[in-house]
C-alpha cells in the first residue's frame, strides 16, 4: 500500500512545510494540496520548491468553458502551460489529475489506513502533526521499505527500453532514475543538457564490470560515460540511456615518493588532484579548468598549463587500470597489455573504463607565476600572428593560452591565460613580457601562487549538479604556426560572429618530444591546438572550413561534429587502423561508442587503399 | 516584511530551457541581498515558464528578496485568479509578493489562448474594472460576497480571500495617456521600461506628470505611486553612452542621479547574466543606498 498527506491550507505555512517534510522523510507517497482558502496550484509549487523529492498532487478540478466575463475561473490553456513549467521546475513532482486514491477520516489509525488501501492502493489522509506521519509511517511499516522502492509516481517517469527492476543489486541503491529525488543532479553536464534514461554510480571496478555486464543487455541505448561532467565530444549525458559515472572513484593517493607516482581513481577532479599533491612540490599536467575530470581527460590528452613543460597528462601516465566491455579488470602498463596501454593514451573511451590511474607527477615551483592579461586589439589577424610566435617562442616552462570571441566595433578583446614555472617575479615579468606587445594592455593579473590556485579557481559542483543546457558546438584543429593566412581566415570567422569563444592552446616543448606512434594521441608537431565553439553547426561551419584548409587533425575532446569522416581527422591513418584492430579485440560489439566511436571494421575505401 | 521605499532588484527572462540558470539568478539576488525579482508574463509564449509558477516555485527557493509579475498579463489571468494566487504567495512567502500588472499587448496571441480581444482602450477599462475586484478578494473585512456588475467582469456573490498578510502593492506597465492616468488614480506603482521610453528621461518626466496629474485628480499623493524603471542589458565593460554601462561608481552616479533628477523609486536590471547580477547587488546596490541614506 502506499499513504498520502493531505495538506489543507488552513495552516500557517510553517506547519504546512512541516508536514510535507515529515511526509518526504518517511518516504510516503505523496502530499495532496486541498487548501480552504488558498489558492490550490500555488500552495503546491511553494512546496514542491520547498521540498526535495516528495510528489505533491492537486485534486483536478473539471475543465470549465472559459466566460471571458467570470473574474475567478482560469484559462486552461493557461492551467496547462503552467503544469508543463511546474515539470520542468520540480520533474515529475507535481501533477493536478483526478484522485486516484481513497481519502480516510482524519486521524484515521493504521489499520482502517491499510483496509482502506487494499494491497495496491493508496489512501490518503490529514493529519494533525509530523509525530502522527512518523507513527503512522512507523505501524505502515513503511520506515522498513528498501532503499530502493519507489512510489507509483516515480516508477510512472521511468523511461522505456531499461530493465529497472534488473539493475544489479551491487548499483541499485545508488542508481538514479528520472523519478529520482537526486535526478536533476545527474542528468546534465557542465555543457550539455541532457535527460538520461537511468544514471549508475559504481564506487569499485567490480562494480563498474556490473554497470557494463547491465549496459551491454541494453545496447539499443546510448551510454555515457561520466567522470566530472565536463566532456564536449565524450556524450557523458544523454536522452534517455545510460550513463555510468565515475565520479564517486575520486581517490589520490601517492604511492611512490622517490618516483612521484600518484594512483587517481577517474572520479577526482584535476583541482582536487592539484591541491593534494602540491604541498610536495609536485604537479601533474592537465588542462585550464580544475573543475575537469581526471578519467576523461587522462585517457584523450590534456593539453594544459605546464604542457610544454610536462608533456600531455597521458605522457604521465604510468599505468591505467580499467575494466573491459566484457567486463574484465585489467592493467595496462608499458609491460602489461602494451597494446591496450598505447590505446588508453589518446582514445581511451572507446576501450573501457578507467577505474585508476598512475601518473608521475613532475616537479613544480611552490609558486609559479599565474598571468591572466586582457588585451584590446584594433587587427585580431595580426594579434594572432604575433601571438604564435610569442608562444611558441617561450621557454618551455612559459605555456600561454588564447581566448577570443566576435570582435566588437572592430576591436577584438583578447585574454591570455598561462603558467610561468617560476618563483622569480622577475623571472615571470621577462616571459610575460614579449606577449604584452599584442595590444593595449586593458587589464593584467600576475600572481605567484601554487599551481593549484592556476587551476584551482572552478567553483565545487554543489549538490544540485551541474547546470549545463544545450548541446555544445565546437571544433577543434592543430596547427603547426600561427601563419598570416591561417590568422586571417579565423579573423573572417571571428567577425562572422558564429563563434563566441576561440581558444588557441600552446602545444609543442615537452609534447613534441614523444613519438607521434608511442601513443594513440599522435599530432604531436602541432605548435597549437584551435578550438571554436559557435551556437550552430551550420552557422560555424563555411568560415570553420577555412580555417581547416591551413590545419590538419583535431583533439577529439573539442570536436562535436558526428560526421564519422572526423575520425580520420582525429587519428591519422596508420594510428587508426592500429585501433580498429585493437577494437576488434578488445570491444567487437561497441558497446563503448560514445567518444568518436571507432568501428572496428576497416572501411572498404581504406583497404582498397591498403591493397 | 514591507519593500524598501528605494529598490533595487532584477528583471529575469522566465526562460523554460534554462529554468536552473533562472533560479541561480533568483537565488543570486536574493543572497546577494537586491531587494526585488520580477519576471515577464507572457502565458501564450511556450519557451517561457509560466510566470505565476515560477514566482510561487522561486518563492520557496528565497528567503529575503521580494517576487513580483512585470507585468502580470490580465488578459488570460482573470482577477480573482491572480488576486488569489498574489495573496496566497504573500501569506506562504512571509509578506514578499507585490502585483505588477497590465493590460495585455499581442492580442492575437491571446485570442490564441483562448483570451478575448480587445482595443486598447477597452483593455484599460477591464483593468480598471480588474484592479477593482482585485481589491475586493483581498478585503476580507467587508462582508458578503463580491458582486460585480462591469461591463468585463461580472460576478454575482463571488468568495472574498485569502487575504495577504502585507499591503501587496499594485504595479501598472503603463506608457500610454489612459494608462498613465489609471495608474496616477489606482496604482501604488508604475513600471516603464527604459527601452520603450521614445525619448529617454524627457519622456519618463512627462508620463510622470500624468501620473501626478490624474493622482491630484483622485485626491491622492504623488508618493502614493512608486515610479520604477526597468532597463535593459547593463553592462560592467567599457563606459558607453547606454544607461548601467560601465565600472560599478558609473552605475552608482546614474541610479543617484535617476533618483534625484529624475524621480526613480527604483531600477530592475534586465539581465540573464549572473556575474551582472552578483556584482550589481555587490558592488552596485550597497554604494546607492549608502549614499541615499547620507
Amino acid at each position: 500500500m502506499e499513504l498520502g498527506l493531505v495538506l489543507d491550507g488552513s495552516r500557517p505555512p510553517s506547519e504546512l512545510l512541516e508536514l510535507a517534510q515529515a511526509a518526504e522523510r518517511h518516504r510516503l507517497a505523496m502530499v495532496v494540496v486541498d487548501p480552504d482558502d488558498l489558492d490550490a496550484w500555488t500552495l503546491a509549487v511553494w512546496i514542491a520548491g520547498s521540498t526535495d523529492t516528495i510528489p505533491v498532487v492537486v485534486p483536478a478540478e473539471p475543465d470549465v468553458e472559459p466566460v471571458p466575463t467570470d473574474p475567478a475561473t482560469p484559462y486552461p490553456q493557461v492551467v496547462a502551460h503552467a503544469a508543463r513549467s511546474a515539470d520542468t521546475l520540480a520533474p515529475g513532482r507535481l501533477t493536478r489529475t483526478e484522485p486516484f486514491w481513497v481519502r480516510a477520516e482524519a486521524g484515521a489509525p493504521a489499520p482502517a489506513l491499510r483496509d482502506l488501501a487494499g494491497a495496491d492502493g493508496t489512501v490518503v489522509v490529514e493529519v494533525a502533526d509530523p509525530e502522527e506521519v512518523a507513527r503512522l509511517a512507523r505501524e505502515l511499516g513503511l520506515d522498513e521499505r528498501p532503499a530502493t522502492h519507489r512510489s507509483p509516481a516515480v516508477r510512472a517517469r521511468r523511461r522505456p527500453g531499461i530493465d529497472y527492476d534488473g539493475v544489479p543489486a551491487s548499483l541499485a541503491e545508488r542508481a538514479v532514475e528520472p523519478g529520482d529525488p537526486g535526478y536533476q543532479a545527474v542528468s546534465s553536464t557542465y555543457l550539455r543538457g541532457g535527460a538520461p534514461g537511468l544514471v549508475l554510480r559504481p564506487r569499485t571496478p567490480e562494480e563498474v564490470a556490473d554497470a557494463l555486464a547491465f549496459a551491454s543487455r541494453h545496447r539499443h541505448l546510448p551510454l555515457g560515460v561520466r567522470s566530472a561532467g565536463h566532456g564536449i565530444s565524450g556524450r557523458s549525458t544523454n536522452r534517455g540511456g545510460l550513463v555510468v559515472d565515475v565520479g564517486a572513484m575520486d581517490e589520490v593517493t601517492v604511492i611512490d615518493r622517490a618516483s612521484r607516482l600518484v594512483r587517481i581513481g577517474p572520479g577526482a577532479t584535476w583541482k582536487k588532484v592539484a591541491r593534494t599533491i602540491g604541498p610536495r612540490g609536485w604537479a601533474i599536467t592537465s588542462g585550464d579548468y580544475g573543475g575537469v575530470g581526471v578519467g576523461g581527460l587522462a585517457t584523450a590528452g590534456g593539453i594544459g598549463l605546464l604542457s610544454r613543460e610536462q608533456g600531455l597528462t597521458i605522457d604521465r601516465v604510468r599505468a591505467v587500470e580499467l575494466v573491459l566491455a566484457d567486463g574484465q579488470q585489467v592493467r595496462a602498463s608499458a609491460t602489461e597489455n602494451p597494446d591496450l596501454f598505447w590505446a588508453v593514451r589518446g582514445a581511451g573511451a572507446s576501450f573501457g573504463v578507467a577505474t585508476a590511474f598512475e601518473i608521475e607527477a613532475g616537479p613544480v615551483s611552490r609558486a609559479v607565476g599565474f598571468a591572466q592579461l586582457v588585451l584590446v586589439v584594433d587587427d585580431i589577424a595580426d594579434a594572432l600572428v604575433t601571438f604564435g610566435e610569442v608562444a611558441s617562442a617561450a621557454p618551455r616552462d612559459t605555456t600561454v593560452f588564447l581566448v577570443t570571441g566576435r570582435p566588437q566595433g572592430g576591436r577584438s578583446v583578447v585574454q591570455l591565460f598561462g603558467v610561468v614555472d617560476s618563483d622569480d617575479g622577475e623571472v615571470v615579468v621577462e616571459r610575460l613580457n614579449p606577449f604584452v606587445r599584442l595590444g593595449l594592455l586593458a587589464q593584467q593579473d600576475v600572481r605567484l601562487v601554487p599551481y593549484a590556485d592556476a587551476i584551482g579557481w572552478a567553483p565545487d559542483v554543489g549538490p544540485e549538479g551541474h547546470h549545463g543546457f544545450g548541446e555544445p558546438v565546437s571544433r577543434s584543429a592543430f596547427v603547426d604556426a600561427v601563419t598570416p593566412a591561417l590568422a586571417r581566415d579565423a579573423a573572417d570567422l571571428l567577425r562572422s560572429g558564429a563563434v563566441h569563444f576561440f581558444q588557441l592552446r600552446t602545444m609543442g616543448g615537452a609534447i613534441a618530444d614523444v613519438d607521434p606512434q608511442a601513443t594513440a594521441f599522435a599530432h604531436r608537431h602541432a605548435a597549437f591546438n584551435v578550438a571554436a565553439m559557435g551556437s550552430s553547426h551550420d552557422a560555424l561551419r563555411p568560415g570553420w572550413e577555412r580555417v581547416r584548409q591551413h590545419a590538419d587533425g583535431l583533439y577529439l575532446s573539442f570536436e562535436t561534429d558526428t560526421d564519422p569522416a572526423r575520425l580520420a581527422d582525429a587519428f591519422p591513418p596508420d594510428t587508426l587502423a592500429r585501433l580498429r584492430e585493437l577494437k576488434r579485440r578488445y570491444d567487437p560489439e561497441q558497446l563503448l561508442r560514445d567518444n568518436f566511436a571507432i568501428d572496428p571494421a576497416t572501411p572498404v575505401a581504406a583497404q582498397e587503399t591498403l591493397s | 516584511m514591507t519593500l524598501p521605499d528605494y529598490v533595487l532588484g532584477t528583471f529575469v527572462t522566465p526562460s523554460a530551457r534554462d529554468a536552473r540558470q533562472v533560479l541561480d539568478l533568483v537565488q543570486a539576488a536574493d543572497r546577494g541581498g537586491l531587494d526585488l525579482v520580477t519576471f515577464q508574463d507572457h502565458p501564450y509564449q511556450p519557451a517561457f515558464l509560466d510566470t505565476s509558477t515560477l514566482l510561487a516555485f522561486a518563492a520557496a527557493r528565497t528567503e529575503r528578496v521580494h517576487l513580483a509579475a512585470n507585468v502580470a498579463n490580465l488578459p488570460l489571468r482573470p482577477p480573482a485568479v491572480l488576486a488569489r494566487a498574489a495573496a496566497s504567495l504573500d501569506i506562504l512567502s512571509g509578506g514578499r509578493f507585490e502585483l505588477g500588472i497590465g493590460a495585455g499587448g499581442f492580442p492575437d496571441a491571446i485570442a490564441a489562448m483562448g483570451g478575448r480581444r480587445l482595443t486598447p482602450g477597452q483593455g484599460v477599462e477591464a483593468l480598471r474594472e480588474g484592479i477593482g475586484i482585485i481589491r475586493q478578494v483581498w478585503d476580507t473585512e467587508t462582508r458578503g460576497g463580491i458582486r460585480v456588475e462591469g461591463t468585463y467582469y461580472r460576478a454575482a456573490g463571488m468568495k472574498r480571500g485569502p487575504r495577504p498578510v502585507h499591503d501587496i502593492g499594485i504595479w501598472v506597465g503603463a506608457y500610454k495617456p489612459r494608462m498613465l492616468a489609471l495608474t496616477g488614480e489606482l496604482g501604488d506603482g508604475w513600471l516603464p521600461s527604459w527601452s520603450y521610453l521614445p525619448d529617454g528621461w524627457a519622456s519618463y518626466a512627462e508620463m510622470n506628470a500624468r501620473i501626478d496629474d490624474a493622482a491630484a485628480a483622485a485626491g491622492r499623493r504623488p508618493e502614493q505611486v512608486r515610479r520604477m524603471l526597468n532597463v535593459m542589458g547593463g553592462s560592467f565593460g567599457p563606459s558607453s553612452d547606454e544607461l548601467l554601462s560601465g565600472p560599478p561608481r558609473v552605475w552608482v552616479e546614474q541610479l543617484l542621479e535617476a533618483r534625484h533628477e529624475h524621480r526613480v523609486d527604483g531600477v530592475l536590471l534586465a539581465t540573464d547574466d549572473l556575474a551582472t547580477t552578483e556584482r550589481f547587488a555587490a558592488e552596485v546596490a550597497p554604494a546607492v543606498r549608502e549614499q541615499l541614506a547620507a
